[in-house]
């Protein structure tokens, strides 16, 4: 008898593989978008309308980057609770009551984006993972976007419900690290998804259902991104989590300092959202000073990042030590990189660090402007999350499934080709996009080429280019295939009993060492609002000054007579609503954890 | 071998990213590389590492696969 | 619902090897990650050294700039050059 996940939580084990199941279903659809887009705008294989290449970008960022990363992500985090708690959900309905709603929810917003591709209804969302006004989509789609973030919401309410219930039992101790991470993380996205529920249930949605006339763009994009950026860090902090409690366990070592990795993710909490901005610096409208204080954030963020690699790095060194590794690099050699685990964690973390100089280039306010809007974005995201949370996604995948069916895995040798394959292709994807964006090739296009003009190459040509993102993408095609391969055949595996124990990394340095001061929620979340409100208060309030909160027409309403000054102390009480509404967020937040600490 | 299979597979994925900048990086001092050529480097470097970890380690210990010492 | 009460001592067992190729156990006061330091120095230095480049390639090579009051009488130079 092992003693894996599915022995300890065998109710909870299944959630996780319905989570993982519908994550992996969405990154196969994103996949075969991902490969019919490259193939066409390349211009080796076009077989689609170029007119319907929206729709296929739209799927390809939507199941990617939203069912694909947060499917997986609710499942590891509903297996670091129940594991570092050391019990079980406190109400199984109400776990796959959420998981439910994010089912049905992705599943109307995937089936309008889908439905744009035939003309027998007239439902459609080619409005790409953006969706900025004026681009305008089905009702379905921000219907099915709103079901499915409140069904992340509720998820959050399990995994706090869970975290009471300890503390009421465990009232002295420290929460586990990988509890920490998931509620910092879950609080964080509470603050983040603010900005779109506010941008879809205000803005887009009644005007999408023809209830208002129209919306002021420049307002329902700057909340999209005031939730556009920490969803990023949505998407990473579960990989970050990964890195700390289960790679350093897989190098043969353990963490190298918890509290530090408690800093981080309070770092994460405390400065993911007002840095949305820095996705704005070319958006007229928005006045220089307030880039240049996202920008600033923008830098502080980097602080977390690079103690995580420090971080990572001394753990798996630690591991690389104790089974044998000496000098100051001739340690690497001893690392298990036969494992595909360990070794699609590691490229992942490698291709990371890539990104981290194209991340500075793209965080600069004025070089910024060099490579906005260009191929060298998807260059530099496809590293982040194509990459960095892809692929350490597909790693843990390697050792969660054992852990989650209960049976072995299929191959590890084709699970090490895999992320091999997918480092291979990705270099070569991904360096000629950004490549390619330095010479003005822009993103989001069907045919980047143009009459009597070409782009020209430093090194090389375009045609060159183009050969290279293609083979790049027929290489992460093939990875995805025996990606998939591997977890068909593991689910068409016997039962094992011979599986390794569920169990994370221990520590060189405890929590016994970190103040207890990271511990307090309520203070990290506080923070974290009010540099929201710094951040924030004065641009939406210049917006909807300027632009009007729903556009400009807003002036032939009954109010006609509303001269500008009117219009500003309209924007100032709808300001001042809002940061009421925030505070009440917050003080209710600060009530109910305050409720549970006696 | 002087490095374990997985090890192998992956300095040869590494070779990848290395190829592809070198040439940016020669023709950065007027060195202009073709595909083909720098396809061909990268074969030679393959071959070059392949040489490296098949060789006996220091000739004595013979072909065992071992991870740990040096 | 708790399944595993009793495992509890086993969730985080530090002392049980991961791997079988464990050779050696190295506490809190023994290890020194230089290595670790290695790396990200040497990672921050290529950061340093890439900022650099990028500053003379992409920004003064290219011509019309944001800030372009001071640095174009600097890219004058390098630009005609
Ligand atoms: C088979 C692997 C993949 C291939 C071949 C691929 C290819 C591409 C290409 C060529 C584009 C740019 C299209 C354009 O701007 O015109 C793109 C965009 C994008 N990709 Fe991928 N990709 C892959 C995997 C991924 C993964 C794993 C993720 C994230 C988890 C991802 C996220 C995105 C996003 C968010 C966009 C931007 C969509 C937009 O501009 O609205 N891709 N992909
Ligand atoms: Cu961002």
């Amino acid at each position: 008898m092992s003693n894996a996940y599915i022995d300890q939580f065998p109710a909870e084990a299944k959630v996780i593989r319905a989570a993982f199941y519908s994550s992996f279903f969405a990154l196969a659809l994103g996949g075969v978008f991902g490969i019919i887009q490259t193939l066409h705008r390349t211009g080796y294989y076009r077989f689609i309308d170029s007119a319907d290449y929206y729709t296929v970008l739209t799927a390809h960022g939507v199941f990617l980057v939203i069912s694909f990363t947060i499917f997986f992500l609710v499942g590891i985090f509903t297996w670091a609770i129940t594991t570092s708690l050391d019990r079980g959900v406190e109400d199984l309905r109400f776990t796959w009551g959420w998981y439910g709603l994010m089912a049905v929810g992705i599943t109307l917003t995937g089936v309008a984006i889908l439905a744009g591709f035939t003309d027998a209804t007239d439902i459609s969302a080619s409005v790409l993972f953006t969706f900025y006004a004026p681009l305008q989509a089905h009702p379905l789609f921000y219907l099915g976007l709103v079901l499915f973030v409140v069904g992340t919401w509720f998820a959050g309410v399990d995994w706090f419900r869970s975290w009471w219930a300890w503390k009421a039992e465990n009232p002295d101790e420290r929460i586990p690290l990988p509890a920490f991470m998931v509620l910092t993380t879950m609080l964080m996205w509470y603050i983040a998804t603010l900005g779109v529920a506010a941008a879809i249930l205000l803005f887009l949605l009644p005007w999408s259902l023809g209830l208002i006339e129209s919306v002021n763009p420049l307002l329902t994009r700057t909340l999209f991104w005031f939730f556009g950026h920490p969803v990023v860090y949505f998407w990473l902090m579960p990989a970050y989590m990964m890195w700390y409690v289960l790679l350093p366990k897989i190098s043969g070592g353990k963490l190298f300092s918890d509290p530090l990795a408690r800093v981080v993710f309070v770092l994460f909490l405390i400065l993911s959202v007002p840095t949305g901005i820095h996705h704005q610096y070319l958006d007229p409208g928005i006045a220089e000073g307030f880039k240049f204080i996202a920008m600033t954030n923008t830098m502080f963020l980097l602080l977390p990042s690079l103690l995580t690699a420090f971080t990572v790095v001394a753990s798996m060194e630690h591991g690389a030590r104790q089974r044998g590794g000496e000098g100051y690099l001739g340690w690497l050699k001893a690392l298990p990189w036969r494992d595909p685990v360990f070794a699609g964690m590691a490229l992942a973390g490698l291709m990371f660090a890539a990104a981290g100089f194209s991340g500075m280039i793209n965080a600069g306010m004025n070089i910024n402007y060099l490579v906005h809007n260009t191929f060298w974005v998807v260059g530099h995201f496809h590293l982040t999350v194509g990459t960095a949370v892809a692929l350490t996604f597909m790693a843990v995948t390697y050792w969660f499934l054992p852990q989650v069916t209960g049976k072995q895995l299929w191959s590890r040798s084709v699970a090490l080709g895999q992320v091999v394959l997918w480092f291979v292709g990705m270099t070569f994807m991904s360096n000629a996009m950004h490549r390619g964006g330095l010479l003005g090739i822009p993103r989001r296009t069907a045919e980047p080429q143009y009459d009597g003009f070409e782009f020209e190459a430093a090194v090389g040509s375009v045609a060159e280019l183009d050969a290279q993102i293609a083979l790049g993408g027929v290489l992460l095609t093939l990875s995805l295939v025996l990606f998939f391969a591997n977890v068909v055949g593991t689910a068409l595996n016997g039962r094992s009993d011979d599986l390794p124990d569920n169990s994370y990394a221990g520590t060189l340095s405890g929590p016994e060492d970190a103040p207890q001061i990271l511990d307090n929620l309520k203070l990290w979340t506080a923070i974290a609002v009010v540099l929201v409100i710094f951040a924030y208060t004065f641009p939406l309030l210049s917006i909807i000054d300027r632009g009007g909160l729903f556009g400009p027409e807003l002036v032939e309403l009954p109010l006609s007579t509303l001269d500008l000054e009117s219009i500003s102390a309209l924007a100032l009480a709808v300001e001042q609503s809002t940061i009421a509404t925030l505070e009440t967020t917050a003080d209710t937040a600060t009530a109910v954890i305050a409720g549970v600490i006696p | 071998m002087r490095i374990s299979k997985g090890g192998l597979l992956v300095v040869l994925a590494l070779l990848a990213p290395l190829l592809v900048e070198l040439r940016t990086v020669l023709a950065w001092v007027n060195v202009e590389l073709s595909v083909l050529e720098s396809a061909a480097i990268g074969l030679i470097l393959v071959v070059a590492i392949f040489v490296w970890a098949f060789w006996p380690d220091n000739g004595n210990d013979g072909p065992t696969s071992d991870s740990s010492p040096r | 619902m708790s399944h595993a009460t009793d495992e509890s001592t086993q969730i985080q067992d530090p002392d049980q090897p991961t791997d079988s190729d464990q050779v050696r156990e190295i506490g809190h006061d023994e290890f020194d990650p230089v290595g670790a330091l290695a790396l990200i120095g040497l990672y921050f230095l290529i950061l340093v050294f890439l900022w650099f480049f990028m500053y003379f390639v992409e920004f003064l090579g290219n011509d019309p700039t944001v800030v372009s009051g001071i640095v174009s009488v600097v890219t004058g130079g390098v630009g005609l050059a």
